[in-house]
């Protein structure tokens, strides 16, 4: 009993101590809320990547391959809910007669997207696609307003000419309306006879739909979709059914990874021709793989900051409890004639160091629940009362901050503090249970 | 007749300094029987504090031993030497070593947290308190509960420290030079308090001192020179 009771009456004495504990708290508190953002960010890119993409897609077809049989293969999978062909290119979109603008600053278009004219353009069948993303959904979102808005054939030609669906971030950016015309330039390889590749210019004259918008921003700035036989006609005139891509949807999304395995199988199966690799199939998680890791990444770099930061508070509780060894080693004696073993009484120590970590914890792991359940109230507070967002949600299309208290990783901050503070509590222990009890009582 | 309730027998103690061995105490036989007062006389150096520390099992003897109640205890594990020392003996110190950041009460209180875990401690917190305040009152100070050291005299914290040493019902106490740091008549009132506390418990007295006239209110007088007993 004595060791709690003064361990208590110690610290309750030395205000100085509430700053070892007051370094726990905000060690706690920040490791709590800033991983509990970033692992709500990451959830929610994940799920705006994963609307933005098929679940799976199977890449590097060659030309020669029959996109038709190898979909008919994949169909016949009983988790295979619905495929479709795509071509890809590259190119600038430029109303005609314009010059690409500066090239942006590099940083926010990884995320962002949507700051340069050269753009990926997905050629697609738009009935096939609507079985395997959302892409019905995205040239009627509600966000889209009514003069920017494609009919519900988007990519049917319109007076001749092929048509094109923009972002709608694009679109207002650039002021384009359905109906204006743009040119797509990239270019194409051609063989001679020798056998030699050479790029030839291709010039694509468009019209624009209207526009589309998914959840992915990222996506949205980088795309364009314009019909199949749109490209198929001009990167590969004779090859009516060419698919460079096939995207896919299943039913099961607990079994996406088995499934994949399987589908790899059946593209080998149906595509391999001298053993060149053709054929590879991608889950949406892994054809999104570095993006996703370099948040998952940014996320431990924080951890590793923020535990540094617990490391400075414990230094800062060694300090002050080292203090209070120091001046307290002399009540050791009495406290051994008072019936104390010298091991037992510098539990006394130890108990102050433990009292301090556990006040720590638990207030720092309070506030940590508390700020991540009011976190967007806190960014408008802050906001409001300084002018400084800390979090711009809407370029995320967010309505509130993201945030994903992890029970495991509480109890991981948690120890990691009880660990750091019991390690921090017994050094100047081990120092007081050295100290011989006589000395003080012979000296006074 | 019941054994003594604190004996020593033939007991040595030297200290190391380097390779030299320094005797403090050259074989030491002493014994406290229940409801005697003993005066420990001798000079500055000659091992008093010393033989009171192994008699209240602070302390390894070189050679000889110690008997409680007839009991030897010296050998006996650090654990159980400090539940004895608790149950057997209360210490008076010269400078009376009271935990400044405590207050009267509580440095009489914490006699008795010594023995006891927190559980048990709930349930007989009320007990304990009212036998701490009880004991404060003995000894005059029951206006004073809630001081801490550092607003009491030299005399009344020897008092709360002569509370301490009995709140665990010890049967002896071993007190090294109580009145060493006070003026002669609070001297004098803080060993007669002793006294009649003594006499009304039946307590076996070991009194370190310097003072002749004290010395002679004691049963027994023994004076030590050098680490022996001299007469
Ligand atoms: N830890 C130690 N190491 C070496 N020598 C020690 C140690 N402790 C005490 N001594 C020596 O033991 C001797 C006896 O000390 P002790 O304190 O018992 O004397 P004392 O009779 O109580 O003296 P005083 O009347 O001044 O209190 C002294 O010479 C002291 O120097
Ligand atoms: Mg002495």
């Amino acid at each position: 009993m004595y060791r709690l009771f003064l361990a208590l009456r110690y610290l309750l004495s030395r205000p100085i101590n509430l700053l070892g504990m007051a370094g726990i708290t905000i060690s706690v508190w920040a490791l709590i809320v800033v991983v509990a953002v970033f692992t709500g960010f990451l959830d929610v890119v994940e799920r705006h990547v994963h609307a933005a993409n098929a679940d799976i897609v199977v890449v590097d077809l060659p030309s020669w391959s029959d996109s038709r049989r190898l979909m008919k293969a994949l169909r016949d999978d009983p988790q295979v809910a619905g495929t479709a062909p795509r071509l890809l290119h590259y190119g600038l979109l430029l109303r005609p007669g314009h010059r690409p603008p500066p090239a942006p600053l590099p940083g926010r278009s990884a995320l962002h997207g949507g700051d340069q004219p050269f753009l990926f353009v997905q050629g697609i069948d738009p009935r096939a696609e609507a079985t395997v993303t959302g892409f019905a959904a995205w040239f009627t979102d509600p966000e889209i307003p009514a003069e920017l808005r494609a009919n519900d054939q988007p990519l049917l030609p319109r007076g001749g000419l092929p048509t094109v669906l923009v972002s709608l971030h694009r679109m207002q950016k650039d002021g384009l309306a359905p109906g204006d015309k743009v040119v797509l330039t990239t270019a194409r390889l051609e063989a001679d006879t020798k056998g030699n590749r050479t790029p030839r210019k291709v010039q694509i004259e468009l019209v624009v739909a209207g526009a589309f918008k998914t959840a992915h921003s990222g996506f949205d700035g980088n795309t364009v979709f314009v019909a199949q036989e749109t490209l198929q006609r001009e990167l590969f005139p004779d090859q009516p059914d060419v698919a460079q891509e096939i995207a896919v949807r299943v039913h099961d999304q607990a079994q996406l990874d088995e499934t994949a395995a399987r589908l790899q199988r059946i593209v080998l199966r149906t595509v391999e021709r001298d053993f060149e690799g053709w054929g590879q199939v991608l889950t949406w998680r892994q054809k999104n793989g570095p993006f996703l890791e370099s948040v998952q990444h940014q996320r431990a770099l924080m951890q590793i900051v923020l535990i540094v930061i617990m490391v400075v508070a414990a230094f800062l509780m060694l300090a002050t409890l080292s203090m209070m060894v120091n001046e307290k080693v002399a009540d050791i004696g009495i406290l051994c004639a008072l019936g104390g073993t010298p091991l037992g009484v510098t539990q006394v120590f130890l108990a102050c160091g433990l009292v301090i970590t556990a006040c720590g914890v638990a207030l720092g792991t309070a506030g940590g629940i508390v700020t991540g359940v009011y976190l967007e109230e806190v960014r408008q507070c802050v906001r409001w009362l300084t002018g400084i967002d800390l979090f711009p949600i809407d370029v995320y299309n967010l309505d509130r901050v993201p945030c994903s208290i992890d029970p495991l990783w509480l109890l991981q901050v948690a120890g990691m503090a009880f660990a750091t503070g019991l390690v921090v509590s017994s050094l100047p222990a081990l120092r007081a249970a050295r100290h011989d009890p006589l000395v003080s009582l012979r000296a006074g | 007749m019941s054994p003594p309730v604190l004996q020593a027998k033939a007991l040595a103690k030297s200290y190391r300094l380097g390779k030299n061995e320094i005797p403090v105490l050259r074989g030491i036989d002493l014994s406290l029987a229940a409801g005697e007062t003993v005066a420990l006389l001798g000079a500055s150096g000659a091992g008093k504090s010393t033989l009171l520390h192994l008699l209240g099992l602070l302390d390894a003897p070189t050679a000889g031993e110690v008997h409680y109640d007839g009991e030897r205890v010296d050998q006996r594990p650090v654990g159980q030497r400090a539940t004895l020392r608790h149950r057997q003996v209360g210490f008076v110190f010269q400078f009376y070593h009271l935990i400044p950041e405590l207050t009267a009460l509580q440095n009489v209180l914490l006699a008795h947290m010594m023995a006891t875990s927190v559980w048990s401690w709930w349930g007989r917190r009320k007990r304990c308190r009212a036998e701490a305040q009880a004991l404060l009152e003995q000894v005059g100070l029951g206006e004073r509960l809630h001081h801490r050291p550092n607003e009491l005299s030299g005399g009344e914290r020897q008092r709360v420290a002569i509370a301490r040493a009995l709140l665990a019902q010890p049967k002896a106490v071993l007190a090294d030079e109580p009145t060493g740091n006070l003026d002669s008549n609070t001297a004098r009132d803080v060993v007669d308090l002793m006294f009649s506390i003594q006499r009304q418990r039946g307590l076996a007295f070991l009194l370190v001192t310097h003072d002749e006239k004290l010395a002679q209110r004691c049963h027994r007088v023994v004076r030590m020179q050098d680490g022996v007993v001299v007469s």
